[in-house]
């Protein structure tokens, strides 16, 4: 057998090869029972011993240049192959899907949940409380004895048997001391409800309430708990301001302002809280201090939605409140 | 509280643009509501939203005072000389309630003209303090309220008998007041009387009867001091609000009454003319407010604030204030707070009054350093969770009022137990809701005649009743409407029951909910034969499915759709989520097509091919369902695919062999059912 004519007819072989089916057959050819390499490997024992090594030596050779060639030519034409399945398949993807209504959270829900899980990385509890609340809970406790004119500033639902809707979160306070026991850091947000209705107010709408009680805890430590929290939510160092206002569960207490393009803003109450309130609630005022400090969701989502009228946040038109 | 800027700077002399003196207010705690240039004029009107505790800045002379300690400034001091009168009065005053009225000054002037015109300065300024121009002496008198902070009454002097009361009124007794509106009163009401009636409801309005008119010549003028705490609520119980209630419920200096007195028959005796007689004060000593005395402790003051605050300028600020400093021991002072001040009563207070003077934006911001710290999930996070998962299962979150209409309530046959309010702002908002079906439906509505045709919404909040332990609960329901006719070329298909049925397993499994069992639904809102009721520990925690066709009808909405609700708290299983290891053994699948004879329901069908497969069934799916009418009269046919897996061995088939004879030959005993090929 001429070695030079196998090697020649073995690469002309492969070059005329295009399908792996093709390949196969090479393989069957080549090196299969009856394959004319196989014949070769078959004839060395006939050979004299002498010249058994070289022609070994060359028929390795020819398996080797066997190998090389498949592997070379398996790949074009396995990579050939691809591209034409792939061209086969084909769909116009630009056909539209069903998306044209997508889920998500209220405006409401999505501020709170913005102001929780900053306070409750920090370390504060977040408490639910009752929405119908005792005049106790939402006032005496609280430091606004019957007829006080603060009970003015609190346009009252009431109900049957002296309950009421709760005008602030601020009872939450009463109930986590009273739950809890100090020191104490939580954080409630939830529904609250005055009888009140204009573009800038509805009769029922959200506040989230933080107290926190310890020793040693001064007017400083809220200013920069405050101060910290605003910067956060609204994602930039702001220019805060703090100024005297009255409540009657807090003393000293500050009203908190930032400023907004069009001056100051507005934004939330805070204090230090009355020994009244913690003597009520049999808390050691000399050794205690706190703070509380509450602001209204519906003006930071106002804020951070860009929203005109409050009232359309419980409009419920899907459209506006899903933001699409 | 609204004043003209050049009023108030008569009073504390010194040159401040409008702007910083806004900015002194605010820093103060006098939110400025809003500056008003006036047209014509080089002045500014201002208007203050005081809070109810600074009764004391209801008048200029009170922002003076505010201004004056802010700005290292003195107030020009008021002068309280008056010509003595040698003349007693023809009234006699008696006080009856001697609590609620300590002190009671009055004064009579003789033969005034009061239809002469008073300076245009007068006019002015309290047109800028919005009290309306009545006469002459009446404009007095509120002048000088405006300016000093006193309300006053005047009453026709020949209108009025002799003996003067100041009493509570007679349960019922009745009084025909200025504003021509007729009050029945309490016995906790406080008058103004004579020998035969009520003549004003005191501090709050005068009487018609005993009122000043243009040809009044003599009139009586009070000026007394009433407790607070009489005349708070009063002006809103009867809806009545006045310049006078107003003061006089925030509280008014007790020591101001005579001075006014004097300011005011000065300015009627310089425009109107007239003679005047001696000013006499009734006044119970023992029940006028006392002179409070409040000791400072240094350290606590500088504890509450986070720094030290030298004792000189603390000095400064109480000077300024007017507060003196009794005594003065190591690290603890005696302050006594001055009669105008009624708002101070603890030491606290007094570390607000230093917080106001040094400015709050001037006190550092101080790190906090505590140990109470709670770093757990409570049913907020549990809740959110929930509310997120649902979003993101394709619904929107609405929310709605807590409070309904009762008509809605009615229409859907919830009437009993209902917590009505009994003050509500309008009849759509007059009773709490028991559920929160009514809202979805009503946010459904408006958003079909916005045109939505398909809706996934739900909401999360509380529902109210009177059976309800604590009157209250959260709750957390859901809707579906499809009524898209043109959907989308890839989803034909409409929502269905088993659409709603899949959310729902979905998300119990999402909470790792354990021993929970499907039972049919008695949910009034829902189709009885086509719903389902979650039950967990025996009790029904949620329910889902078609809404009921009585409803349909009675929203007039033709189309099915579908409704879920769920106790809240209930969702919360505390089941700790845990990662357990995969068998390293390979599983086994068979197949078993099943013909039933009858109806049967699946769940029967379930039961017994899960007890029958043993602990090593990894899975059982439905694969294929037909029904009765498509395998002619032989019943319906349910193909099973059942794997088995064990932890600790390879099943053998044979193993599997006797599992699957078992199960046919149950199925057989049980079901009647033959096994197709």
């Amino acid at each position: 057998m001429d070695l030079a004519k196998l090697k020649a007819g073995l690469k002309k072989d492969f070059i005329s090869s295009s399908s792996s089916e093709d390949l196969q057959k090479l393989k069957v050819k080549y090196l299969g029972k009856k394959g004319k390499i196989t014949n070769l490997s078959k004839q060395l024992g006939k050979l004299d011993i002498k010249q058994r090594p070289k022609a070994g030596k060359k028929i390795n050779e020819l398996k080797l240049l066997f190998e090389e060639l498949n592997q070379s030519v398996s790949q074009k034409i396995e990579k050939k192959e691809l591209e034409t399945a792939i061209s086969k398949e084909q769909i116009d993807v630009s056909l539209p899907v069903d998306s044209n209504y997508i889920g998500g959270l209220h405006p409401i829900t999505r501020t709170i949940e913005k102001i929780c899980s900053y306070f409750s990385a920090k370390g504060y509890l977040i408490e639910d409380g009752p929405e119908i609340e005792s005049e106790y809970y939402n006032f005496d406790a609280l430091n606004i004895p019957q007829d006080h004119p603060a009970r003015d500033m609190h346009d009252t639902f009431y109900l049957d048997s002296g309950k009421l809707l709760r005008t602030h979160t601020s009872p939450v306070q009463i109930h986590a001391i009273e739950k809890h026991k100090v020191p104490l850091k939580i954080l409630c947000p939830g529904k609250v409800y005055r009888s009140d209705s204009d573009p800038t107010h509805t009769p029922m709408f959200h506040q989230v309430e933080g107290l926190l009680i310890d020793e040693n805890v001064n007017f400083g430590n809220l200013k920069k708990e405050l101060i910290d929290f605003l910067n956060y939510f609204f994602e930039k160092n702001l220019q805060v301001r703090f100024r005297p206002s009255y409540f009657p569960f807090t003393e000293p207490s500050a009203e908190v302002d930032i400023m907004d393009k069009k001056g100051w803003l507005e934004i939330m109450g805070c204090g230090m809280v009355h020994p009244n309130v913690l003597e009520m609630s049999g808390i050691d005022s000399k050794k205690y201090s706190g703070f509380a400090f509450g602001l209204g969701i519906e003006r930071m989502a106002k804020l951070d939605f860009s929203i005109n009228d409050m009232r359309v946040l419980f409009e419920n038109d899907l459209k506006a409140i899903s933001g699409k | 509280m609204k004043f003209l800027k050049s009023h108030l700077l008569e009073k504390v002399p010194m040159k401040i643009d409008t702007s910083k003196l806004e900015s002194e207010l605010t820093r103060l705690g006098l939110e400025v509501d809003s500056i008003e240039k006036l047209k014509n004029k080089s002045d500014v009107l201002f208007d203050l939203d005081l809070t109810p505790n600074r009764g004391d800045c209801f008048s200029v002379l009170g922002i003076a005072r505010e201004l004056a300690a802010v700005s290292n400034k003195k107030i020009n001091k008021e002068s309280n000389g008056l010509i003595a009168s040698k003349l007693s009065p023809n009234s006699k005053v008696k006080i009856s309630a001697k609590a609620a009225c300590p002190r009671y000054c009055f004064i009579e002037i003789y033969n005034l003209d009061n239809t002469k015109k008073l300076p245009s300065f007068i006019k002015e300024r309290l047109e800028a303090g919005g009290i309306n121009s009545i006469n002459p002496v009446v404009d007095i008198l509120n002048y000088v309220m405006l300016d000093l902070g006193q309300p006053m009454h005047a009453f026709d002097l020949n209108k009025i008998g002799k003996q003067i009361n100041v009493r509570f009124a007679k349960s019922k007794e009745k009084i025909h007041l200025l504003d021509e509106s007729s009050k029945v009163l309490s016995d906790k009401c406080l008058v103004i009387s004579d020998e035969k009636e009520p003549l004003a409801f005191a501090g709050i309005m005068g009487g018609i009867k005993s009122s000043v008119s243009a040809t009044t010549d003599s009139v009586f003028i009070e000026s007394a001091f009433f407790a607070p705490n009489i005349i708070r609520g009063k002006a809103r119980n009867f809806n009545i609000q006045t310049d006078s209630s107003q003061r006089f419920e925030r509280g008014v200096d007790y020591n101001l009454q005579s001075l006014a007195l004097v300011k005011a028959t000065n300015l009627i005796k310089e425009y109107l003319s007239g003679t005047y007689s001696k000013i006499m004060t009734v006044e119970i000593k023992s029940n006028l407010p006392c002179q409070k005395l409040i000791d400072l402790d240094l350290n606590h003051l500088n504890k509450k604030l986070g720094f030290e605050i030298k004792l000189t300028k603390l000095k400064k600020y109480f000077e300024a204030l007017e507060f003196k400093i009794e005594s003065n021991k190591k690290n603890s002072l005696k302050i006594k707070i001055p009669s105008h001040r009624f708002d101070i009563e603890i030491e606290e207070d007094l570390v607000e009054e230093i917080a106001r003077l040094e400015g709050y934006d001037n006190i550092p911001s101080i790190d906090l350093k505590t140990s109470s710290s709670t770093f757990r999930s409570s049913n907020y996070t549990q809740t959110l969770n929930l509310k997120k998962y649902i979003a993101n299962q394709g619904f929107q979150e609405v929310i709605n009022y807590s409070f309904v209409n009762k008509k809605s309530l009615k229409e859907l046959d919830i009437s009993e137990e209902l917590i009505e309010l009994k003050n509500p702002l309008n009849e759509n908002l007059e009773v709490m809701r028991t559920s929160l079906f009514p809202g979805l439906l009503k946010t459904l509505k408006s958003n079909l005649n916005r045109g939505e045709n398909f809706m996934k919404i739900f909401e999360e909040g509380k529902v109210f009743k009177k059976t309800f332990s604590a009157r209250e609960q959260n709750m957390l329901s859901g809707l579906i409407f499809d009524q898209d006719k043109k959907k989308n070329w890839s989803s034909k298909k409409q929502f269905s029951f088993f659409d709603l049925k899949k959310f729902i397993v979905d998300l119990l499994n999402h909470l790792s909910a354990k021993e929970i069992v499907f039972q049919q639904s008695k949910n009034a809102f829902l189709h009885p034969n086509i719903s389902i009721d979650v039950i967990k520990n025996k009790q029904i925690i949620g329910s889902f499915g078609r809404i009921h066709p009585k409803i349909n009808k009675s929203i007039g909405l033709k189309k099915n759709f579908f409704y879920y609700e769920f106790l809240t708290d209930a969702l919360n299983f505390k089941n700790k989520y845990k990662i357990s290891e995969s068998s390293k053994y390979p599983s086994v699948q068979r197949d078993l097509s099943f013909v039933i004879p009858g109806e049967t329901q699946f769940d029967n069908l379930d039961k017994l091919a899960r007890k029958l497969a043993g602990p090593n069934l990894v899975n059982l799916k439905l694969f294929d369902l037909y029904e009765s009418s498509e395998i002619k009269n032989q019943g319906s046919s349910f193909a099973f695919n059942f794997t088995w897996q064990s932890k600790s061995k390879t099943l053998e088939d044979k193993d599997i062999d006797v599992l699957v004879n078992s199960i046919v030959k149950g199925f057989k005993e049980k079901f009647n059912a033959t096994l197709r090929s």
